[in-house]
Formats: structure tokens, C-alpha cells, sequence
């Protein structure tokens, strides 16, 4: 990548007497990688990560904001969004290299093992140089980033975040209907009081509340039953299409195997991650420059953020069995799903919640038949997919969860209502705010 | 250097002398035993494909030519087999394929244990090969190599029945049904776990490949009758350790058996008509988690054989913090609910209480963390009498370790980044490799062991799999020999004789037909004024088969006063005056020799009653732990409470019971007659939800009639400053009923509270009340409230302030008047703070601990007791601690400490608690916790490795901590203070006081000698999972020597047998009987009648 962009710019350099400011919106979805790659590495759970990226991407988009007034303001769409305050002078700083720079800044001082961000940075700031960007510049835009994602992170610390920790922890509740641990590792509930995370663009993690769950039943012939039986038949004689379907929207960031005393965990890139590197290719795909590129990536990390606390809220509130547990219990003992369960309860879907509301909104900033092939998934050994829409694969992500054994089908369309409710609330928002589409 | 150490040993010889440990290992080349247990990974053929890859090879030992010379055969898992031949002076030769070729084992097949047994009963020691291993049912028969007689072996096993195809660990030759031949049990494992824990489905099943299996002998053939004896044969077998011994002693063999991961472990009772029952659950508490070798022997010297189960929780603080599993209570609760018992991932030593119960005090005998291991061998090493531990440990890779667990996962992304392919063995060889000393404990003749890896000479580090001992060289001591992975196998010379260390007597038992060695036959010798018992049960420990003939030590002892011999059929032989040091050899006499009856008329001192109080406890079961994961026990379990007194002025004694989940509390009235029937009228604590942590009968309002005061405590479920939490008094209507008393009480919300005491503390003439404070629930372990409560006379009571208000976390009080000035003084106890006094002034109280108490520890007290034990007329003190048998060592000079504040300003309190390793004090705290409770650690310990070697200084800054409430712990031992010369002064109490917590302190003279004897009643099983439950003691009766001293009373003497967690006990009288009422959460009250 690095060397097709010298490449790149010495074409450029041949073509133009003046040089020009670099083009620097082919950064940003490297820079948003970078952090999906530390948050790999640190098993961030798929509601986490979507605040990670959230905050990231805000972080730089308040630059692109501040400097250019054309772009509509941050606060226009993001409750609570504080005033930050940058001091430098626009033309002491490269914006674009502010903003970059700003992502990775954010990562290193919010994720775990942030510290692994300090390669990339440095590498980041070979590739200012290499844009012909001067020492003082670079100086200053770095130090403007270095302004701002602080106030970022200070405004961030009052999203009840850190208050997680000090709640009375998740006691699975009593009875055959509700949700508890699963195989193999019996992981405790993934963040049950996640809807108390200050939401970004919605007005309350449960405007959006679903239609109830289909009732739990034992009884062979219930609804219930027969939404177990589809499971567990899709399990045993899973289509070679649905196989792939359902790995490729896997998107677990941590599957434990084991051999007996031996464990090994299987990463994969969260939902948040998947559909963020899908902003990143839709945008270069389209040619969006370097301010609608961000744009495009914090509206999308934004509505992820949002999306997430309105389907934990949900989890909570219904915490349902899982089609493992139930199969196991009432069908038959020895199935798996195709998918290692996730560590939460299953209604609704957080795959088809948050895939469909980040589809909606990309959908009105792209426009609706927006194709594109996205290769997410491929240093998994998985095969890029085509797709004519974000809807058609945000449709595709949602049913891939029965495929893999994981939901019941009322639990990812409801879902996927869910979903597109949160995402046309939010489009509502970001039109008052100003946010036309960006490709048109 | 070999100059320098050449001078030194020249100049030096006595220091050389003394410094000599008591083993000396050989090297291979002095002994010939170049046998080597090689394991070679590749890309096919690794721990990933076979999980069972490194648990290595086996040791049997015996005599195969009867040249009076040990012999032995190692097994290798990969590589050929080796058979030794012993030529005397620990010189061995190698005869592997002189005796029989086939002795090497099948090539590309995966060889396990070994055992030694003359299985056809002709006089000559046969050998038996198992096989396991992901290969073809061909590839996994098991081998017979019956002695021709000549040194040569002939491979029989499908003629006797014995080629068993299954997933073999190891076997044992025993004779089960006691019809004079030896019978096997087949020990196995599978070779798929099963990780989904909705297990009680499998628990029906029978993998005929993984169970265990029983094959009768008849006429030299045997017939697989586990079905009908009764053998577990499910697929989550997985058998690592198999032991025989007559366990409760009817003249019967009982067989151990462990289980790794999630099956339990099984004893199997021999029902004396060729079946079994699993006993696991009547005999014991807990068990190993993952357990691994087994040894049974009796290691006190009580003529009851123990149980020791090795697991795998390392000793050092680093080892702990990389390889402990996760505390995850709701697997535990699956685990429960699927009658998979409590399992704990340490080493278990099952002390055997001669009543069908065992109490586990592992950690109090020092022997619970000895890491991965594999072989327990119980024998006495050194020849003083007392049988010594000693433990083989190591595991190729530890594939446990918790940043592997997450490497596969970046090495997978880093690989497909790098466009490269996986290799298996890439993560193989990315699993750190640690190699270990193997672990030896020298039994301290008074139920503990001490570690002499290094004085003993075990500092060779390794990794070791199966030992056995054996006097190699007969000369009168126990060799042992070890076999390793990767390494040649190691043979240590004992030189107790050649150190002068202690006398010995060599037992060999013969009978000429059948069972020839007379395995199962016990020997019990008398000497120096004690016994030793033993059995003749080979094959024990891992892997192993130990020689038949029975080693004791004597120590200074010249002779053994006595030899009784107890052989297979019941016979007995006596044996007077047996001169030491020698190997005798006792031929079978058939004779019965008159045995010592046990007296049929000896009454114990307590006996259980039931019927007069029908009334079963069960609790809501909450985890406090989800409110505050980081505090170490629980504090919900409250009930039952027990409060006696007389309600309607009768003259007999009347009973209040708590509520539990199911009922309100209710009072027990006694009816003339003895019985006891519910009062209808007086319904208390009837509102769903508080919890009663202490009752009181006592007269509020000097009507003459007795009125009852509850105190509210619990955990889970409760907020400070809510109604639930408030105290209740009921009083009196003169006529037995209570009813409730509104506005008698001040707001004693605050938090959860543990006891009321009555006292009219200001010489007033009314009942005044002190109440003490538990803990505040949610904010563990800030100190809670504690109030003095004064009586107008009317039964209305106002708080008065006092000097205690926020002493600490109180669960015991007593009112006493220390100085005679006939003022009542106040004894408070807690959780970390001291037993306290407060001397009650006409100014007010002061604490006057200092001037009192010669040294008072800061403990875990939960319970005291007064009285006057040395009979000089002044009551002495007696306080419950927390007991020695848990994995919290606490000193003066290195106490346990409680760091607690909101260090990440969250509103919610975090309490670190600490305490010393190997001359550390790390944090208790695991990586994940720590992570978990405060966000920001996630930044500074992004690995397990980063964390590993983290004190409190590396977690936190000097001026957080120096912010930081603390609290200490100095000393858990629960113990006496004797009123001496005006003060009070520590008194130890036998071991057996500290097996378990101490909740509850009885006294009074029960073997009505005249001087008053202790009963301390405890245990608690709701703790932190890496703590484990809480349950070694049954009641512990301790008899009274009027002088201050006291001596444990076995359970054949008490009659005591309590299981479970002691909330409240009282004396009773019901009609003319005194009874003690034991209040069992979850089980209900017990009645023990006094002799």
C-alpha cells in the first residue's frame, strides 16, 4: 500500500508544476484497520468496539468539522457533543494529517493495548513526510490531534463507561426460558448493562424496543419449538451457500476450542468492524474526498454505537435461550451450531440490529443500489462477496445468523426492524443536522 | 572451577557430611537404566491431535526371578519398553529382549501403565502392559507377558481374557471378590472431551472404549463384569489414578478412582457380594478437579487408610497467575446441578475420621499446590516412623498458560497477513515449556508435611510421570524411581540407613496358591507406643505398580512390639517381639489369632436424634460475588438461627428457627411431654425477604416474660438504609404470643448486622443490647455500623453513641465483667481486627486490648466463647478464626492485607486483598478481575505475563495506596486465651481446630470428667471458587484438661458427624435430656443428645 502511494505521488508530482495539498483520504481506512487490528488483538467485545470507533472517528471528524465550515458540525447530530477547542492556526496544520493522525491517537489512548498504535503512528508520520508535508506541519498537526483527542476522551469518560465495572454483575436468571452461558467455555454475559452507555444520535436505548419474542415453549408443535426445529435443521443439512454465508458474517472476536485442557481462541473482527471496513471500501469506491470519507466513517461507527445499546437494552430486557441450549435440552444433545454461540442472550440479533441500521444509513449517504465487493473478511481465509446494496448484505448478514445456529428467525427479523428503525431515526437526525448524502 | 571444587571438598569433608541429603540420584551410567521416555512431536502426531500426548510412562517393580532382588520394567509411550534386571548394589541390566521381544511394545502404538501381579497365581510375577491412543483397536490391546519361569515372558493376554482394546490408563490386580485369585480393574480414559456440561445426559451412557472397567478371574480366564458390580463406564471417564484399599475397613477391598476434567472422582464401597456402590458424596466434601495419581495410606498413624489426589495448582505466584483458570461460577453451578460435585483444581488429602467421613485438609498439611502432577507415593522415606509424600510433576507444554490461549488467534491472523500457511507445530513449539523439581514432604508426625525438595535432594528439575519405591538395594530403605520425559529415568539411592537415620522392619507376605502375594492383606505393627498400618495393594500412585512387600520405618524403635496380619480370607496372625531391620518374610498360616473388639457398649459423648424437631433449611442461593466479585467469602447464608428460651413461662425451653426460602421463622414450643409443636400464633420474620442474622430471647420490657429480638443481616439481595435491613423486636403478650413492637427500635439499617447481646450494661435494671455489624452490602470492607442500644426500662431503645459505633466488621460479642468492677465489659471479634476489649467505665467504654492481651492477633475471628477452662475461676476466651486449611498463610511478619478504596473513582468500592508467597505478597486478584473491576488496568496489563509478577506497588501508586483503607491479618488460627495474672495469654488448641472455620463455640463439660471441653462447630462453603468450600470439620470436639490444655476427640468417641456449614447452635434440655441444636444452612437443625 505504501509503496503504491510514492508510486501514485510521483505521478502526481510529474503532472503538476504547483504542489498541490496531499490527498490523504486513502489514510483513513488504514488508520481505522490499525485499530480494529489492536482490538483483535485485545478481544474488544462487538459493543465495545463500536464505542471505540466511534470515538475515534469523532475525534477526527471534529477537525474536518473546525476546518471546514461547509461540513456540517459534529454537534448537529451527536447529542452532548462538548465544544472542543482547537488552538493552533488553520494554516500552521495539515487538517487531513491532523485527523489521521487523530484516529490512531484516540486508539492508542483508549484501547487496552493502545500502545501497539505507536508503530503505526510512526509509520504514519513517514507517510506525511513522504507527502512532502514539512517537519513544522507535520509538528503541528500532530499536535493538534494531540489536542483535541484528549478533550474527545474526556467528554467520553462521562458515557457511563467506566461505571460498568462498579454494577452488580449479570446472575443468568432462573428458568428454562432464559439464557445461560454456553459451550465450551461458559463465558459470562458479554456487558449486561450496556444500556446505560450514554447513546450518541438516539434519544434512549430503548426507543426502538422490539415486537415481544416468540414464547418459550417445550412443547414439540409450539411456534417456539418449531423455531428451534429451523435451527437446528439449517445445523444438519446446511446448504454449501449457507456455510459460506454463515462464516462470512461470523464475526466473533473470540472462539474458544478445546482439547481437553488445552484451549485456543479463534479471533475475528467484530460486526462494528466488519461494516466499518465496508465504509472504507464503499468510499473508495466512490472517490469521496478526504472530508466525506470521515464523514461516512463516523456517521457509520456512530449509528454501530447507537445500534448496539438499543439491542443490549433488548438482550437484558428479554434475555432469551440460546438455539444451542434449547436444542441440546429438548432435541438433541449432541448438536453444535456451525458458529461458536456468542456470550450473550439472543433476542434480537445483534448482527441483524446493528447490520441494518448501519445499511440504512449508508443507504442514504451512498444511495440505495450501491454495489460493491467486500473483502473483510479474506486474511480469515474467507472469500470476498459481491453485493448490490448495503441492504442486500446487511438482508445476508442477518439471516446468516441461523444459518450458523446462533439465532432464531424472529429474533433477526424483528432485529432487522429494530435496526431499520434506529437507522431511519437516525437519517431524520443527520438531515436536520445538515448531512445530505455523499455520493450520489 | 573443578580444581577449586576439588580443594573444597578436600578441606571441607565433615561440612560435605552434614550438608548430604538424604537421596543421591544415580547417574545412569553406576546403573545401567539408560531408559528414556522420548516423546517426538510432529506435524501429525502432537498434543493437538492426542491430548493425552504427555502424560507419559509408566514404572512397575518386583521381584520377577524371586532372587530376593527388585526388578523393573518402564513403559515409553513411543519408543520401546525396558525391562531391568537387578544385580544388587543398584546395578541393573537390561533384558528386554532376552525375555521376550514383544516386551518392547507394538511399534506406532501409544503404551500407558504397567503393572507387576502374579495374575496365574504360580508364584511368578507377570506383567501387564496397557495401550491407549488415537490408533486401531489392534494397535490398543493390552498385553499380558505371563513369567515362564526361566526369565522369559510369553505375551497371553487373549488367552486369559485380558486384550482389552480400550482407552487404557492402567490396571490393577486385586482380589475383589475375596475368592482367592487375583480379579483386574481396568482403569480408562477417553479421548474426546466433551465440552457441552449439560452432562447429566451422558452420565447414563456406556463407552465400552473410555469406561473402566472390572474383569473377574476364573480359572485363569477373565470375564468383564463391571455392568453387574456396578462400575461406572460413562464417556466422560477420563481415568488418570486408580487405588485399592479396604477404606472402611470391613475386610473388603474399596477402590478410588480419579477422574480428570468434569466427571468426579469415584469410590466404589465393596458391597461384599461382587458389587459396588459409588460412595463419593457420603465420604467426602470436595474433590480434586482434574485429578490425577492416587495414593491411600494411612500417613497419622491412625489405623485408618487416607486419600491423597493430586491435581495441578502451581505454588509460586507467577505459575498461579498464568495458568489458573478463571473463576466461573456458572460452570460451577452446572457442574453442581449435573451431580458433578464440588471440584476444585488443587490436591486433595482426604483424611480418613474412621466414620464413613473424610475431612480435607490438604492445605493445612501443606501438600495443595505441588503444580502439574501426576504420582502421589505415601511411604516413610526416612525411616522415623511416619510415611512421608512424595509427588512426580511436569507437563511437556503448558498449553494452559492464558496468553496462549490467545496466541493461536493472532498467530492465525499474523500468518494470513504473511500470506503463510498454519503449521500445528508452529503452535506447538509456541507453547512454553517449564520444567519442575518434583516435589518430596517429610511428614511432621502431627498431620503436616514440610518440604524437603532441597534437604532430601529432589533439585533436579524435569518432567517426571510415574515413581515408584523400593528398597532397590536392600538395605533398608526405599529407593525410588522416576520415569521422565525426554530424559533418562531417575533412580534415587536412599541413604536413611547409610545416615543412621532410623531402624526398619521389611515385610514380605506369601501364600502358595492363587493371590500369592496376598494382596489385599494389612499389616498393622505396634512399636514405640504407636501403630503403623499398611496394606498390600500394589498398584498406586500413577502409572505404577509398587513391589507387594511392606516397608516401616521404625526409627529408634529396636524392635516392633507387635506385627497383627490380617490376610485376604480374614485370617489373623500375631506376631510378638519382631527384632528391626530385617526383611521378613511371613509364610500364610491360616490361623486366627484373637483380635481387640472394639467395645460394642462404648457410648460416644454425643448421639443424633431425630424426629423431635422436624425442620429442613434451604436458602435462596445468590451470589454475593456479582455485587462485589473481589471480597473472599460470601455473606448471604445467615440461617438458621436458633434462639431457645422459655416463651410461656412453663419451665421448658422453647425454640425460635429463622425463615429460609421456603417458610417464616417460627417458634418450637415445647410440649410436656418433649414434643414440640409450631406455634400458630407467634408467626416472625414473616415478610419475604430480610434475612435473620442473629435472634435473642431476653426480657425488653420487664414484664417477666421472655421477648425476642431479631437481627436482620445477608448480602445479595439487600441495600444499606432499607427496610429490610431494619431489626425487629417482638414482645411478649404474657401469654407466649409475640407480637410485634413498632418504634421500639432506633434505625439500625445501616447494614447487615451478625449478633444482639443483652446486658444491662449500665446498671440501670433493664436488658440493654449491644449489635453488632456485619458488613455493608456493597461496600465490602469499608466498616460497617455496630450499636449500643440502652433499654428506658420499657422496652424502647435509643442508640447511644459508643466508641465501637465503626469498630470494624463484628461477628461476635460477649459482655463480661474483665476488671470485677461490676460493670459489664464488652468482647468484641471480626474479620480482620483483633478480639477487642472495651472496658465499660463510668465515663464510658475505652479500648483497653492492649493492656489485656499479651499479644492479640488481627484474625479472621467469627465466634467467641467464655469460659473458665483452666478452673482458676476466671473466664478464659475462646475465638474462632479462621483455621490453617486454606490457601491464606498469615504471620506477624507476613500478614495478609486488605487494600480497599475506589481507586477508579466508579462509586463502587475496590478491595484488594494480598498475602505472602515464598516471601511476597501478591495480590489475590487475578489479571481478568483486576481488569474487570477497574477499566484502566486493561491499559497497564495487556498480557497475563505483564501481570504475573504484579504486587499492589506495580498496580498502584504509593500515594493511591497511602489514600487506600487497609486492613490485616496476622494470625487465623483459632485459639484460647487464658486469664492469666490479670491478662489474657494465647493458648494453641490441637490441630484439628484449624482444619476448617470456626462459626460457632460451645462449652461445657461433656464427658462429665469435671472440666469443661470445647465444641467447635464451623465451616463454610459459599467462597470465592479459587478459596473453595470451606468443610473439613464434623464438629471437633476438644477435651478439656482443667489446665487449659485440650485433646482432640476422634468422631468414634464424640459421635459428632456434622456436614455442612454451621450457622447457630444452642443447648437445649427437653425433658430432663440436654441436647445440642446445630443449626445446618441448607440441611436444618440437628439434635445431638448428651451422654
Amino acid at each position: 500500500m505504501g509503496k503504491w502511494i510514492i508510486v501514485c505521488l510521483f505521478f502526481c508530482q510529474l503532472g503538476y508544476a504547483q504542489r498541490p495539498a496531499p490527498d490523504l483520504s486513502n489514510q483513513v481506512q488504514p488508520a481505522v484497520w490499525n485499530i480494529t487490528m489492536v482490538m483483535l488483538h485485545d478481544v474488544v467485545n462487538p459493543p465495545a468496539a463500536a464505542r471505540y470507533y466511534a470515538y475515534c472517528t469523532a475525534a477526527a471528524y471534529e477537525i474536518v468539522a473546525q476546518h471546514n465550515s461547509s461540513m456540517p458540525q459534529t454537534a448537529g447530530f451527536i447529542k452532548s457533543y462538548p465544544v472542543i477547542t482547537i488552538s493552533g492556526a488553520k494554516d500552521d496544520y495539515n487538517y487531513e494529517a491532523a485527523a489521521v493522525y487523530a484516529i490512531l491517537e484516540a486508539g492508542r489512548l483508549m484501547l487496552p493495548s493502545g500502545f501497539m498504535l505507536e508503530a503505526q503512528q510512526a509509520k504514519l508520520l513517514n507517510t506525511f513526510k513522504k507527502e512532502k508535508l514539512s517537519q513544522k506541519i507535520i509538528d503541528h498537526s500532530v499536535a493538534v490531534a494531540k489536542e483535541v483527542v484528549p478533550q474527545i476522551i474526556n467528554w467520553s469518560k462521562k458515557d457511563h463507561y467506566n461505571q460498568l465495572s462498579a454494577r452488580v454483575r449479570y446472575t443468568p436468571k432462573k428458568g428454562d426460558e432464559y439464557w445461560y452461558p454456553t459451550p465450551p467455555a461458559y463465558i459470562e454475559a458479554v456487558e449486561p448493562h450496556w444500556k446505560t452507555i450514554r447513546p450518541m444520535v438516539i434519544d434512549t436505548c430503548n426507543a426502538f424496543a422490539p415486537a415481544p419474542p416468540v414464547p418459550f415453549s417445550k412443547d414439540s408443535g409450539s411456534a417456539f419449538y418449531n423455531l428451534s426445529k429451523e435451527v437446528y435443521e439449517a445445523g444438519i443439512h446446511p446448504k454449501q451457500e449457507e456455510l459460506v454465508i454463515a462464516a462470512f458474517w461470523d464475526c466473533n472476536p473470540f472462539a474458544v476450542s478445546t482439547a481437553g485442557h488445552m484451549a485456543v481462541g479463534f479471533k475475528k473482527i467484530t460486526p462494528g468492524g466488519h461494516w466499518m471496513n465496508i465504509a472504507g471500501i464503499a468510499a473508495k469506491k466512490a472517490k469521496l474526498d478526504f472530508d466525506r470519507t470521515l464523514l461516512l466513517h463516523t456517521i457509520t461507527a456512530v449509528t454501530e454505537m447507537d445500534a448496539f445499546i438499543s439491542c443490549w437494552d433488548e438482550k437484558y430486557r428479554s434475555n432469551r435461550i440460546r438455539p444451542e441450549t434449547y436444542i441440546n435440552r429438548y432435541i438433541d444433545v449432541n448438536w453444535k451450531p456451525l458458529l461458536q454461540t456468542p456470550p450473550f442472550p439472543e433476542y434480537t440479533s445483534g448482527h441483524s440490529v446493528m447490520s441494518t441500521a448501519t445499511a440504512q444509513v449508508l443507504t442514504y449517504l451512498m444511495g440505495d443500489q450501491f454495489s460493491f465487493t467486500d473483502n473483510s473478511e479474506e486474511m480469515f481465509e474467507i472469500r470476498a462477496r459481491s453485493f448490490t446494496s448495503f441492504m442486500q448484505a446487511a438482508a445476508e448478514a442477518a439471516i446468516s445468523r441461523l444459518y450458523g445456529g446462533i439465532h432464531f428467525r424472529d429474533s433477526i427479523e424483528n432485529g432487522a426492524t429494530q435496526g431499520k428503525n434506529i437507522g431511519d431515526n437516525i437519517i431524520e437526525k443527520l438531515k436536520a443536522a445538515g448531512v445530505q448524502p455523499v455520493h450520489s | 572451577m573443578q580444581y577449586s571444587t576439588l580443594l573444597f571438598f578436600l578441606l571441607c569433608p565433615l561440612f560435605v557430611k552434614a550438608q548430604q541429603p538424604l537421596f543421591e540420584l544415580l547417574p545412569p551410567k553406576t546403573t545401567n537404566i539408560r531408559f528414556s521416555n522420548d516423546i517426538n512431536e510432529t506435524e501429525h502426531l502432537n498434543v493437538l491431535a492426542y491430548e493425552y500426548f504427555y502424560n507419559g510412562g509408566g514404572i512397575a517393580v518386583g521381584d520377577i526371578n524371586n532372587d530376593g532382588l527388585d526388578d523393573l520394567f518402564f513403559t515409553a509411550n513411543m519408543g520401546p519398553n525396558k525391562l531391568y534386571l537387578n544385580q544388587g548394589n543398584l546395578k541393573f541390566k537390561d533384558i528386554t529382549r532376552d525375555a521376550a521381544k514383544e516386551l518392547e511394545g507394538r511399534s506406532g502404538a501409544w503404551k500407558t501403565g504397567v503393572t507387576m501381579a502374579d495374575v496365574n497365581g504360580d508364584g511368578l510375577l507377570d506383567i501387564y502392559v496397557c495401550y491407549s491412543g488415537k490408533t486401531t483397536f489392534e494397535q490398543r490391546r493390552n498385553q499380558l507377558f505371563i513369567n515362564q519361569g526361566n526369565l522369559k515372558f510369553k505375551e497371553s493376554a487373549k488367552e486369559y481374557g485380558l486384550d482389552d482394546p480400550g482407552y487404557s490408563t492402567t490396571a490393577v490386580f486385586f482380589d475383589y471378590d475375596n475368592d482367592g485369585d487375583l480379579d483386574m480393574f481396568l482403569l480408562n480414559h477417553n479421548v474426546i472431551k466433551i465440552d457441552n456440561m449439560e452432562l447429566a445426559k451422558r452420565r447414563g451412557e456406556t463407552d465400552s472404549l473410555a469406561g473402566n472397567k472390572l474383569y473377574e478371574n476364573k480359572d485363569n480366564h477373565f470375564t468383564d463384569v463391571s455392568k453387574k458390580a456396578g462400575i461406572i463406564q460413562n464417556p466422560l471417564t477420563f481415568g488418570l489414578g486408580v487405588a485399592v484399599a479396604d477404606i472402611n475397613q470391613d475386610g473388603w477391598p474399596d477402590v478410588y478412582v480419579t477422574n480428570d476434567y468434569n466427571e468426579p472422582d469415584h469410590l466404589y464401597i465393596n458391597n461384599q457380594d461382587g458389587t459396588f456402590r459409588e460412595d463419593t458424596q457420603n465420604c467426602f466434601r470436595h474433590l480434586s478437579q482434574f485429578s490425577m495419581g492416587v495414593d491411600i495410606a494411612d500417613y497419622n498413624n491412625d489405623g485408618l487408610p487416607d486419600v491423597m489426589t493430586l491435581d495441578m495448582l502451581p505454588e509460586d505466584n507467577r505459575r498461579q497467575k498464568l495458568l489458573q483458570l478463571q473463576e466461573n461460577y456458572e460452570s460451577f453451578e452446572l457442574m453442581l446441578s449435573q451431580g458433578l460435585y464440588k471440584q476444585y483444581m488443587r490436591n486433595m488429602l482426604q483424611l480418613n475420621n474412621g466414620d464413613g467421613t473424610f475431612s480435607e485438609i490438604g492445605q493445612l498439611a501443606g501438600v495443595s499446590n505441588t503444580d502439574w502432577s501426576w504420582c502421589p507415593l505415601l511411604a516413610d522415606l526416612d525411616n522415623d516412623g511416619y510415611k512421608d509424600l512424595f509427588i512426580t510433576n511436569g507437563y511437556l507444554r503448558d498449553y494452559t498458560n492464558k496468553d496462549f490461549l490467545r496466541y493461536w488467534g493472532d498467530y492465525k491472523v499474523k500468518k494470513a497477513v504473511d500470506r503463510e500457511p498454519v503449521m500445528l507445530m508452529d503452535l506447538v513449539t509456541a507453547m512454553p515449556s517449564t520444567t519442575l523439581m518434583n516435589y518430596v514432604f517429610r511428614n511432621e508426625h502431627d498431620l503436616t508435611f514440610s518440604n524437603k525438595q532441597k534437604d532430601w535432594g529432589f533439585t533436579k528439575t524435569g518432567i517426571s510421570s510415574a515413581a515408584v519405591y523400593a528398597d532397590l538395594d536392600n538395605d533398608g530403605d526405599l529407593d525410588l524411581v522416576i520415569n521422565n520425559i525426554n530424559e533418562p529415568a531417575a533412580v534415587y539411592k536412599n541413604l536413611s540407613r547409610e545416615q543412621n537415620k532410623g531402624n526398619y522392619l521389611g515385610i514380605k507376605l506369601q501364600a502358595k496358591t492363587g493371590n500369592t502375594a496376598a494382596i489385599g492383606a494389612k499389616v498393622t505393627v505396634y512399636a514405640n507406643g504407636g501403630l503403623q498400618y499398611e496394606e498390600v495393594n500394589p498398584s498406586r500412585g500413577y502409572l505404577s505398580a509398587l513391589p507387594a512387600s511392606l516397608h516401616f520405618g521404625l526409627g529408634s524403635a529396636q524392635q516392633a512390639d507387635s506385627v497383627r496380619i490380617t490376610w485376604p480370607d480374614h485370617t489373623t496372625q500375631l506376631l510378638t517381639n519382631v527384632a528391626a531391620n530385617q526383611q521378613l518374610a511371613v509364610a500364610y498360616a491360616g490361623i486366627t489369632a484373637p483380635v481387640l473388639q472394639k467395645d460394642p457398649s462404648a457410648k460416644t459423648l454425643f448421639s443424633r436424634t431425630k424426629g423431635i424437631i422436624g425442620y429442613k433449611h434451604e436458602d435462596d442461593q445468590v451470589n454475593d460475588f456479582k455485587r462485589q466479585p473481589l471480597m473472599l467469602f460470601m455473606y448471604s447464608s445467615a440461617g438458621p438461627v436458633l434462639a431457645k428460651g422459655d416463651v410461656n413461662n412453663d419451665g421448658r425451653e422453647d425454640l425460635y428457627i429463622s425463615s429460609d426460602k421456603n417458610q417464616p421463622g417460627r417458634l418450637f414450643v415445647q410440649q410436656p411431654g418433649g414434643a414440640y409443636s409450631i406455634s400458630t400464633e407467634s408467626v416472625l420474620d414473616a415478610e419475604d425477604g430480610p434475612v435473620t442474622a442473629d435472634a435473642l430471647f431476653f426480657d425488653a420490657n420487664g414484664d417477666g416474660f421472655n421477648d425476642l429480638y431479631l437481627a436482620k443481616g445477608g448480602y445479595a439481595l439487600f441495600d444499606p438504609h432499607t427496610p429490610a435491613l431494619q431489626d425487629v423486636l417482638y414482645l411478649n403478650d404474657g401469654k407466649g404470643k409475640l407480637v410485634l413492637s413498632k418504634d421500639a427500635l432506633p434505625d439500625v439499617s445501616a447494614n447487615s448486622k451478625s449478633c444482639v447481646r443483652a446486658c444491662d450494661f449500665d446498671n440501670d435494671g433493664d436488658m440493654d443490647l449491644f449489635i453488632g455489624g456485619r458488613v455493608i452490602p456493597g461496600q465490602y470492607p469499608a466498616p460497617p455500623a455496630s450499636w449500643l442500644l440502652v433499654n428506658d426500662g420499657k422496652g424502647k431503645f435509643t442508640a447511644a453513641t459508643a466508641p465501637f459505633a465503626n469498630i470494624g466488621m463484628v461477628t461476635d460479642a460477649q459482655w463480661t465483667d474483665v476488671n470485677k468492677d461490676g460493670r459489664k465489659d464488652l468482647l468484641l471479634c471480626g474479620e480482620f481486627m483483633p478480639v477487642t476489649l472495651f472496658l465499660n467505665t463510668a465515663t464510658g467504654f475505652t479500648d483497653k486490648t492492649s493492656d489485656y492481651f499479651e499479644q492479640m492477633p488481627k484474625g479472621c475471628w467469627f465466634s467467641m466463647a467464655l469460659a473458665d477452662v483452666d478452673g482458676d475461676g476466671q473466664e478464659d476466651i475462646i475465638a474462632g478464626n479462621l483455621g490453617l486449611n486454606t490457601q491464606v498463610h498469615t504471620s506477624e511478619k507476613e500478614p495478609a492485607e486488605l487494600y480497599y478504596a475506589d481507586f477508579d473513582g466508579n462509586g463502587s468500592i475496590d478491595p484488594f486483598f494480598n498475602c505472602y508467597i515464598k516471601g511476597v505478597s501478591y495480590p489475590f486478584v487475578s489479571r481478568d478481575e483486576l481488569n474487570d473491576q477497574i477499566y484502566p488496568m486493561r491499559r497497564k496489563f495487556s498480557s497475563y505475563k505483564n501481570y504475573a509478577d504484579a504486587t499492589m506497588k506495580e498496580i498502584f501508586s504509593a500515594d493511591e495506596l497511602s489514600k487506600a483503607g487497609k486492613l490485616t491479618l496476622t494470625d487465623c488460627r483459632t485459639q484460647c486465651f487464658l486469664r492469666k495474672n490479670g491478662k489474657f495469654a494465647a493458648a494453641p488448641l490441637p490441630l484439628q481446630a484449624q482444619f476448617s472455620i470456626v462459626t460457632k463455640i460451645m462449652t461445657g463439660d461433656f464427658d462429665h470428667d469435671g472440666k469443661t471441653d470445647l465444641l467447635l462447630l464451623g465451616n463454610h462453603s459459599d467462597n470465592r471458587l479459587k478459596i473453595g468450600s470451606m468443610d473439613a470439620s464434623y464438629g471437633c470436639l476438644l477435651q478439656g484438661d482443667g489446665k487449659g490444655q485440650f485433646k482432640y476427640m476422634q468422631p468414634a468417641v464424640s459421635g459428632l458427624s456434622v456436614a455442612g456449614d454451621v450457622k447457630s447452635a444452642t443447648e437445649i434440655t427437653i425433658k430432663a435430656d440436654k441436647y445440642m441444636a446445630i443449626g445446618v444452612n441448607n440441611v436444618g437443625v440437628l439434635l445431638y443428645k448428651e451422654q
